[in-house]
């Protein structure tokens, strides 16, 4: 098949998976742009989030939405707990970032453990009474647009927030100059409550997602965090937006890619473009220049 | 029957005190947080694995080994030691990765997924193989234990405590943190080579994230640049996880609560005492 | 000894350094005084090498350094002191000291009563008070070997006790026929210690000196008071 033909269907297929990146992308940014460390946990919050929808669905029977409000809220306490248990321990005593990263990794293959040892490691399916839509030339499902639709909503949320609320001013404001924001009578913690509360609702959203268009395994959240690092990395990490576009970037390179070279190297065409930019642009494409050492 | 079980226990112990004592010269001794350190030792294990099922002898197969991880190392630090902080460490993670999806794919060299077995031992006997594996890991040990004391090992505590002052007092930084990784990533590469003939199998899981943080736990725990606190708690601890192992629920299970265990003393480490037991350093 | 010729450096959209000019004369203590933000530090992190200057010429005894490593600079003899003190916590007083130079454990001995630091080599850094990591700091820059002394402000946070042994110190070490740039604040500690005074404004030496001249000059006062 001629590449101009299948082209359009390789682009649908990058939106999808860019989406559900750009998703894991966004949680993993957000915390980075006000706490200031790498939250490879947020891998962690998407097995949760998918894991308890599974559960939810099965052997609730309560059905998708009820199930999704539901998943939301766990993986939101579990985040919290991680917080209150784990991270803000560490910031009393001030650890440096390699400390938090190491932390939030430790966490991430604890996680991956604990999901194994109360669901077993054989892949989960949740059914979806999936459609297909064809458009001549490109196909696509139901479920698929409903990707792309939460993702657009929930960045159009994210991004509404991060502007109009005062919650998202004071998410900035923390961001830019913590001490400074403090004598201004903003209160950290409460900040990065609230910043692991929406990192969790976009990683819940994304876990569950994942979880319907693909099959549901222990170690999930540990391969999809570390492309939405990636998409970070490309896209800013510093920039929420940019980690987006990051996403939806890795996302379609890579269904390209694997139109010219074998599917397993998937994996190999990013990580390739992760080293390019962090030898050559570690600022991503919107990220701000990292300041001069001296 | 039992002591075949302690010979195995051992034989683990020592090579995880040659991976975790290499990686603390350059992680505690240098303060390069080379989070990729299991990518050179996997490439160690492949490199002797393949050299070995076709032939090569197993004491050139080793040397080179370490040889083309350190070579590796080299290359990677060359390019990224300059980079601030965060960066080298993530550059060094994005490597395991690269490391997984590589050895996942160049099937024609790797098998893939399928892994290389048949690896040949190098003392089939068990039990001699120990006393082998314990003589490699001593004399590594020891030349390590030679480099941190010396002027060289002084300058690699220097450039971790502060590497401008390091400069400024005329040491080439740049040429040291790459001789720290050179020689990290030797040893780490050997230690590759001991474990893989002694499994006689090698697969890309050898790469696994798992691995590492077992590693980091040990060296952490123990005590981040001290060479005494990581042979302590890789004795203690690996029989600690190898004791779980009774525990009678299926085996699955076991692996994962042993994870966690393991998992929720190194957190508990981190935040009450990230010095370690034995350690005079937080990193 | 030192010669600094147009030496410049923007950072961002500023001119922190610009066409910056002055000697350092052998054998003399030279101060180096300004109001905050006036590039001091920049100046000191140029000629050490820590920080690339965008134009300008830096010669030491004759030969050209600017833009070297930092490492080269040093090696080249120029031994300096931060601002906030650069000890290797983790290492021992003795170690601390074997980085400057592989001297033998008298030498050691002496350096150390030179900066009247009497503790015993094998004590951590860390468990130094802060003017002693000072002394040491001042101790190991005196042990490398070196033709120009750069000491960022060596006063700062310390005791006034301290602060008399330095000028000691600083005395004895011109008696020794060395040559010391430093960067200070404290005023009496500059006009009772140097021969030469170098006034640093917005980036360009505004005045230089004997100290009874500059402390009496008017420009001098306005920049440091505001017009």
């Amino acid at each position: 098949m001629p590449f101009t033909d299948i082209l359009p269907q390789l682009l649908v297929n990058g939106l999808i998976a860019g989406a559900i990146y750009a998703l894991a992308a966004s949680g993993f940014s957000l915390v980075y742009y006000v706490l200031k460390f790498q939250y490879f946990s947020q891998g962690a919050i998407m097995t949760i989030g998918a894991y308890s929808f599974f559960a939810f669905f099965t052997f609730l029977k309560i059905g998708y939405v009820a199930a999704g409000i539901l998943s939301i809220i766990i993986s939101i306490l579990a985040a919290l707990t991680i917080n209150w248990l784990v991270y803000r321990p560490l910031r009393k005593r001030k650890a440096t970032p390699v400390i938090l990263l190491i932390a939030s990794i430790v966490l991430l293959i604890f996680s991956s453990s604990f999901i194994l040892s109360l669901f077993g490691s054989s892949a989960k399916t949740i059914p979806f009474a999936n459609k297909a839509y064809d458009f001549g030339i490109f196909t696509i499902t139901l479920l698929q647009i409903w990707i792309i639709a939460s993702s657009i909503i929930l960045f159009f949320v994210l991004w509404f927030v991060l502007k109009f609320t005062r919650l998202g001013k004071a998410m900035r404001a923390i961001a830019d100059n913590k001490d400074v924001a403090q004598i201004v009578g903003i209160n950290p913690e409460k900040i990065y409550t609230f910043t692991f509360i929406i990192a969790s609702v976009l990683g819940a959203v994304a876990g569950v997602l994942l979880g319907l268009e693909q099959n549901l395994y222990p170690r999930m959240g540990v391969l999809i965090i570390v492309k939405g690092f990636i998409s970070a990395v490309v896209g800013g990490i510093t920039s929420v937006p940019g980690s987006i576009i990051g996403g939806l970037t890795i996302g379609i390179v890579e269904n390209i890619g694997i139109w010219f070279l074998p599917s397993g190297y998937k994996d190999v065409i990013s990580f390739t473009i992760l080293l390019v930019f962090l030898l050559f642009r570690p600022q991503g494409i919107f990220g701000k220049r990292l300041r001069d050492d001296s | 029957m039992i002591l075949d079980y302690f010979v195995s226990i051992i034989i683990y112990s020592l090579i995880y005190i040659l991976i975790v004592t290499s990686l603390n010269l350059a992680y505690g001794f240098t303060g390069l947080v080379n989070l990729g350190h299991m990518a050179f030792f996997g490439i160690g294990a492949y490199v002797s694995a393949l050299l070995t099922i076709h032939g090569v002898p197993w004491y050139i197969a080793m040397i080179l080994a370490g040889a083309i991880a350190s070579i590796l190392g080299t290359i990677m630090a060359a390019i990224t030691v300059r980079l601030k902080g965060d960066y080298f460490q993530v550059v060094t993670l994005g490597l395991v990765f690269m490391a997984i999806a590589i050895s996942r794919n160049w099937i024609s060299l790797t098998r893939g997924a399928l892994g290389l077995p048949g690896v040949p031992s190098i003392i089939s006997n068990k039990f001699y193989y120990m006393v082998f594996v314990f003589v490699i890991c001593a004399v590594c040990v020891f030349i390590i234990n030679l480099i941190v004391k010396s002027k060289t090992g002084r300058i690699f505590q220097a450039i971790r405590d502060d590497e401008t002052a390091a400069a400024i007092l005329g040491k080439n930084t740049y040429f040291y943190k790459v001789l720290s990784i050179l020689i990290s990533t030797f040893f780490a590469g050997i230690a590759g080579s001991l474990f893989v003939h002694y499994i006689n199998f090698v697969d890309p899981t050898i790469f696994d994230l798992e691995f590492f943080v077992l590693m980091l736990s040990f060296l952490i725990i123990g005590g981040v640049a001290s060479i005494k606190g990581t042979i302590i708690s890789v004795f203690v601890l690996e029989s600690v996880y190898e004791s779980l192992r009774f525990i009678q629920i299926s085996p699955e299970i076991i692996g994962a609560l042993r994870v966690m265990i393991f998992m929720g003393m190194l957190l508990v480490i981190l935040i009450i005492r990230p010095k370690g037991m034995f350690g005079k350093v937080v990193i | 000894m030192l010669s600094l010729n147009k030496v410049a450096k923007r950072f961002g959209g500023v001119n922190a350094v610009n066409k910056c000019t002055f000697n350092v004369e052998e054998g003399t203590i030279t101060s180096l005084i300004g109001p905050n933000g006036a590039g001091k530090t920049t100046v000191f992190n140029i000629i050490s090498g820590l920080t690339k200057p965008d134009a300008g010429t830096i010669k030491l005894n004759g030969k050209e350094i600017a833009g070297l490593p930092a490492y080269k600079i040093a090696q080249s003899g120029i031994s300096r002191t931060f601002q906030l003190t650069k000890v290797f916590r983790n290492m021992s007083i003795k170690d601390n000291l074997l980085m400057a130079k592989e001297a033998s454990e008298k030498e050691m001995e002496d350096v150390l009563k030179s900066v009247y630091l009497h503790k015993p080599i094998d004590t951590t850094a860390s468990e130094l008070s802060y003017g002693q990591q000072r002394l040491l700091e001042i101790a190991r820059a005196l042990l490398m070997e070196h033709s120009l002394l750069m000491l960022d402000e060596p006063t700062a946070g310390v005791n006034p006790r301290i602060r008399q042994e330095l000028k000691i110190i600083l005395k004895k070490l011109r008696k020794e026929g060395k040559t010391v740039l430093l960067i200070e604040h404290d005023m009496d500690f500059v006009m009772d210690i140097s021969d030469k005074v170098i006034v640093l404004a917005e980036g360009r030496v505004l005045r230089e000196g004997k100290p009874k001249e500059i402390m009496k000059d008017k420009k001098v006062l306005e920049a440091y008071l505001g017009k």
